[in-house]
This record gives structure tokens, sequence and C-alpha cells, in this order.
């Protein structure tokens, strides 16, 4: 830690923003293990959806609930990353509430879903609406083009899903999975294990 | 040229300061949270009036509000990119913040365009409403914009529980509490810091 008494140099100073900054990245998104495991589910679930729909054969439960195993390993990341750290970034605030407030909208749309008896094709369209928003500013904050590209890539496919099938519909949702975390998350990890190595 | 030094203190006064420079940025541009406020205000109530008082049957024509408010945004914006300074990393987040805002809103539109606009739209927009300003609020730390935000998601969860017609009055109450209301805020509050 950095004592009081310390002075820093103009460029000095600038370098520990920027230090924070990367201490943020690393620990919100530089790793990459948060987004390949909401990567994996996502895509597992709508191929499994897509699989009952094209086959007409149903599993006999809902297969998104699997999503809900996603809050475990999540849940188990966090907490093992609180205990690394000694201080908590603005950004990596900003970052908690972005996705918060994600899974707050998820929540409520799923309630909306369900109130309105929304048809399937408009629910996967308003899902994947909401899949690119917190994508999309997380890429942006971070300065990170395989997020933000994800996060352009469900809107394209959110409206594209309103003129297709509900088996279509599935096949693009697993796409947002890949694009907007499975591949991010992949560079990611790719990269939070090369710095390891160095 | 000399360099000047700073305290670890220092430092973090800086980053307070990226905050507050943004907030005046933010309060600078309030002109556009109000102009779409005040647009989407008016028109959630002008339909209320025009389709449950006068029982007018176009009553979604109110909407052509959105053209001005489209060209006096785009005019504001080139005016305002001539003289753009330098933003802070704060002032970008922010930048990226309400521009995927705008693209969701548009895709949401795009959307409900083909779900018929007669049917359960405004809770839709009510949840975007909320979920926009209160990352603002967080990112800014200014709690009239999280309290905006949060106002807006139980409005957006009680609007679903009435018919279309009054969904239109928790869409004007939700924007009030999360753009007028906290832009004026912001605007008052830059002004006493200058004073």
């Amino acid at each position: 830690m950095i004592e009081e008494g310390n002075k820093m140099t103009e460029q000095e100073s600038l370098k520990l923003i920027n230090e924070m900054i990367g201490k943020a990245k690393r620990s919100y998104i530089t790793t990459g293990a948060a987004s390949i495991v909401w990567g994996i589910l996502i895509v597992v679930c709508s191929l499994l959806t897509w699989y009952q729909v094209y086959t007409q054969h149903a599993f006999g439960f809902d297969v998104w609930l699997l999503v809900f195993l996603a809050v475990i390993p999540q849940i188990y990341f966090s907490i093992a990353e609180k205990k690394k750290k000694n201080f908590v970034s603005h950004d990596e605030h900003t970052m908690t509430y972005l996705w918060s407030t994600f899974a707050i909208c998820i929540f409520i749309l799923s309630f909306y879903n369900s109130k309105f008896e929304t048809d399937s094709s408009h629910s996967t369209a308003l899902f994947m609406l909401l899949y690119g928003i917190p994508t999309f500013i997380t890429g942006g904050i971070f300065k990170f083009k395989p997020m933000i590209f994800g996060g352009i890539i469900c809107w394209v496919l959110s409206v594209a899903s309103m003129y297709t099938d509900i088996a279509t519909d599935m096949l693009f949702m697993a796409a947002c999975g890949l694009f907007a975390w499975f591949i991010p998350g992949i560079i990611l990890w790719k990269k939070y294990k090369k710095q390891q190595l160095c | 040229m000399e360099q000047e030094n700073f305290s670890p203190h220092e430092s973090l006064q800086l980053i307070q300061s990226m905050i507050a420079k943004t907030r005046r940025d933010m309060s600078d541009n309030s002109i556009y949270f109000l102009l779409w406020g005040w647009i989407t205000f008016a028109g959630c109530t002008g339909q209320f009036v025009l389709k449950n008082i006068l029982h007018y049957e176009k009553h979604y024509l109110v909407w052509l509000l959105v053209i001005p408010g489209v060209i006096i945004s785009m005019y504001l914006g080139m005016k305002e990119g001539k003289k753009r300074e330098a933003t802070t990393y704060i002032g970008d987040s922010m930048k990226y913040l309400w521009m995927g805002m705008g693209i969701s809103y548009f895709v949401l539109s795009a959307i409900l365009s083909t779900m018929g606009w007669d049917t359960n739209v405004f809770p839709f927009f009510i949840l975007l409403y909320g979920l926009g300003t209160f990352i603002s609020g967080k990112l800014l730390q200014f709690k009239p914009l999280v309290f905006g935000g949060l106002c807006a998601w139980a409005m957006a969860i009680a609007s679903a529980f009435f018919n279309y017609d009054y969904q239109m009055l928790f869409a004007a109450a939700a924007i009030l509490a999360s753009y007028i209301i906290p832009a004026y805020m912001l605007r008052s509050k830059d002004k006493s810091a200058i004073k």
C-alpha cells in the first residue's frame, strides 16, 4: 500500500488509475470465467430447446431452469474474488450494478412474459435485446471490442428473430450466448493465463 | 515542463474530480434528458387524454411528437460535436451506456411494432427507463438518478397489473421520476456548485 506521505508524479498518478482500471478488468472480465459459464449455459439451453422444437420431442422439464445452475459458480467466483482483494474500485462497483441491473431486468421480463402470455418468438427477441445491453456497455467501458461486437450481434439477432420461426430463434439465441459471452470469455481467459505465466 | 507531484490522496481527488466533471458535462447535456423526458411525458399523458377523455380514435398520433424531438436532438448533437472538449474515463462510460440505451430503445420499438402498439408496450419501456437512469446514477454517484431508476422499476412491475390505458400514466410518472426530476436536480446542483 502507498503511504500517505509518498509523492507521485503526474505520470505515476495516472499509472495508478490505469492499474486500478486494470485490476477491475482482471477481477470482472479479464479472467472470463463467469462469462464462459454463462455463455455455455445459454448455448446449451438454446440448443436443447431447438432440439425439442425440431424433433417435437419434449424432455418433460423446462431446460431453462438450468440457467439457475450458473448462479452457484457465480456466487463461488464472487466470494473467492472478494477474499483476494483489498479494495473495490469505482469500475467494479459500476460492473456490479450493471450486471445486477441486468439480473433484475431479466427477472421483470420473465414476469411480464408470464403475465402478458407473450408469444414465445417475441419473448425470445426481448431476452436477446436485454442480453445486448450489459454486454455492449461492459465492452465499451473496458474498451473490449469482442464484447461490443457481441452486444451488437444480440441486437441484430433480436430484430431478425421477429421474422423467423421459434426453432431458428433458438439457434439465434445460441449464437448470442456464443458471441456475447463464450467467445469473449475464452479470449479473456487466454489473456489471463498468459499474464499469469509472465 | 515541470512535473507536478500528487499524493495518493490527491490521486483519489483526481478520480473524484473526474466524476464531478462528468456530472457537469451531464448537466450541460441534461437538455437531452429534459427534451426526451418532456416529449415522452407529453406523449403518454396526451394519449391518455385523447383516448380516454376525448375518445379520439387516432390517439396514437400524439407520438408524432417524436419527429421534432429527433430533429432537435440531431441539431443539438451536431452543434455540440463541433465544440467537443476532452472527455473523462467516466464520461466515456456514460457515452457507451447511453449509446447502448439509444440502440435498445430503437430495437425495442422494432420488436413492439410487430407485436402491435395497442398491446402491453409501456411496461417494457418503463423497464428500460429504469435501467439507464439507475446505472447512470451509480456511475455519477448521484442519488436522485438511482432513486429515479428504482421508482421506474417499481412502476414497471405495478403497471403490469393495469390495462393499457392506465399503463400510459405509469409511463408518464416513471419518466417524471427517472428523467425529468433528476435532470432538473442535476442542473440546479451544478448551478449552485458554480456559485
